[in-house]
């Protein structure tokens, strides 16, 4: 089957490339060791291992608040099988678990008139998939089926793990980066120039710059992995249902419907299937999601 | 006699790193096997639940349909099928042939209003299909196993350790052509 093939190099390239742009946060990371290393004098002996534990610490305390803040900041609830759609959203949620072979998550609705979905949990054991009541009124049994593909793929990919720790690892060059710049400013300033002569100082501006523009560096590259998991979860999920055209149906419904009244919190936008604060139909680098027109159209190309 | 001992240092931990090697395949192999075997027992877990739901099913349309009697004894025969089935291929064919004689019934049920209003029946309904998708992707799950376990005993060195382990091919599911459509009840 040739259709079948495409969608799996579609997953192929895509693990491929977030495996890259990881490396380069890692490398982002070590730079900035390295870089503070020669403006402040400091040896990587010791900037080094405070990086690795500030890091370690970021991740751990963004991991051990996700499940009970996403819900409670999302509004969400257990969904209720006496009413005919969430029963549907229940069903679509064992059956695309089936599909997986994963445990099956539990079903949440969110309030809102916005069509999204979320999907949260650590693990596959203990992940949470929440459907609004506008996606579970306005979406028909075939794009709800695409909807919940995508978020079962993002379970199955530990989306929501590979998140959290960049999202731990950007807090900590960002505060790594600030530190620095503040000792640098305040106190070790002129130690670099001391040590070094002219060619020395080169260096140390080189580094100084480094220290500036790993942040924003470090931001973009998280961005850029939160855009390639969600192409990677499109073709997971048109892969579990044997079916892209019930998600690019999906999304051409929601990109129709306008974002109203965004619930929770900004964090946890780049968990849900779209944007649920703004609509960006152009390529940006500043985007969480890529372009709905784009994804509708790898869907399509399936 | 130092370079004696290099080259049986050196040759020491390359034979370990091929054992290791090998080691890992045969584990992946025996994973993708207990994963064939797992998705099997949910597809019959599916099948069942599904088999156990007729009895209600008939016992609800039973006063409302007298006079298809036909419909009714096909839709039976079929759930008896799934039950003394031996092989996964004949579970699956009677499972089909449960499809088609649902499919039938839910048809005629459209010509009888006060069964249309009942309560129960729509319950059973929604349920019925519920498990028939249920068994759709339990089914297309277990190829999925089999086509990953198939291509890890296919592509070398992993041949060579099925080999060793004595393991083959193994089959797909076949589903017939006009099964494949999920049939449409309305709600």
């Amino acid at each position: 089957m040739p259709e079948k093939m495409l969608v799996e190099d579609h997953i192929k390239k895509n693990k491929r490339d977030t495996l890259l742009i990881c490396m380069l946060m890692i490398f982002l990371l070590f730079g900035l060791i390295f870089a503070i290393g020669y403006a402040l004098g400091a040896p990587p002996i010791i900037t080094a291992p405070i990086a690795i534990i500030v890091a370690l610490a970021y991740i751990m305390i963004t991991y051990s608040f996700s499940v009970q803040s996403v819900i409670s900041a999302a509004g969400a609830r257990p969904a209720n099988p006496q009413i005919q759609t969430e029963k549907m959203l229940i069903y679509k949620v064992e059956e695309m678990a089936i599909a997986a072979g994963l445990p099956t998550p539990k079903a949440y609705v969110q309030d809102s008139k916005d069509i999204n979905a979320f999907a949260t949990g650590r693990k596959p054991e203990e992940a949470i998939i929440c459907a609004t009541t506008g996606a579970l009124q306005q979406l028909n049994k075939e794009e709800l089926e695409g909807v919940i593909g995508h978020e079962m793929s993002h379970i199955r990919n530990r989306d929501i793990l590979v998140m959290t720790v960049t999202v731990g690892v950007v807090g900590a060059i960002a505060l790594i980066a600030e530190i620095a710049l503040r000792m640098l400013f305040f106190g070790g300033g002129s130690r670099g120039g001391d040590k070094k002569g002219g060619g020395g100082i080169i260096v140390v501006i080189i580094a100084i710059i480094f220290i500036v523009l790993a942040p924003i560096f470090s931001r973009l590259t998280y961005l850029a992995i939160s855009r390639k998991r969600e192409y990677l979860a499109d073709a997971d999920g048109a892969y579990l249902t044997r079916n892209p055209e019930g998600l690019a149906m999906a999304l051409e419904k929601i990109k129709g419907d306008l974002p109203d009244d965004p619930k929770g919190s900004k964090t946890v936008a780049p968990l849900y299937i779209a944007n649920p604060y703004k609509r960006a139909l152009s390529d940006s680098i500043w985007s969480t999601h890529p372009p709905l027109d784009e994804r509708i159209r790898r869907l399509r190309s399936m | 006699m130092d370079i004696i001992w290099i080259i049986l240092i050196i040759a020491l931990v390359v034979i370990f790193g091929i054992v290791l090697w090998i080691l890992s395949y045969f584990n992946r192999i025996i994973k993708f096997e207990n994963r064939i075997d797992n998705s099997w027992a949910q597809i019959d877990v599916q099948l069942k639940r599904r088999a156990d739901l007729i009895p209600n099913l008939m016992e609800t349309v039973k006063g409302y349909m007298k006079h298809e009697r036909e419909t009714l004894e096909s839709v039976t025969k079929a759930r008896a099928g799934i039950m003394n089935a031996k092989t996964p291929q004949d579970s699956i064919n009677a499972d089909n042939m449960l499809t088609g004689a649902l499919k039938t019934l839910f048809a005629v049920a459209e010509s009888y209003p006060d069964l249309k209003a009942n309560q129960n029946f729509l319950n059973l309904q929604d349920e019925l299909t519920h498990t028939e998708d249920k068994i759709a992707y339990s089914r297309q799950h277990y190829n999925d196993s089999v086509l990953a376990y198939n291509n890890a005993i296919e592509v070398i060195p992993g041949r060579w350790v099925a080999g060793m382990m004595g393991k083959k091919e193994k089959q797909m599911l076949q589903i017939p052509e006009a099964s494949r459509e999920v049939p449409k009840v309305a709600f």
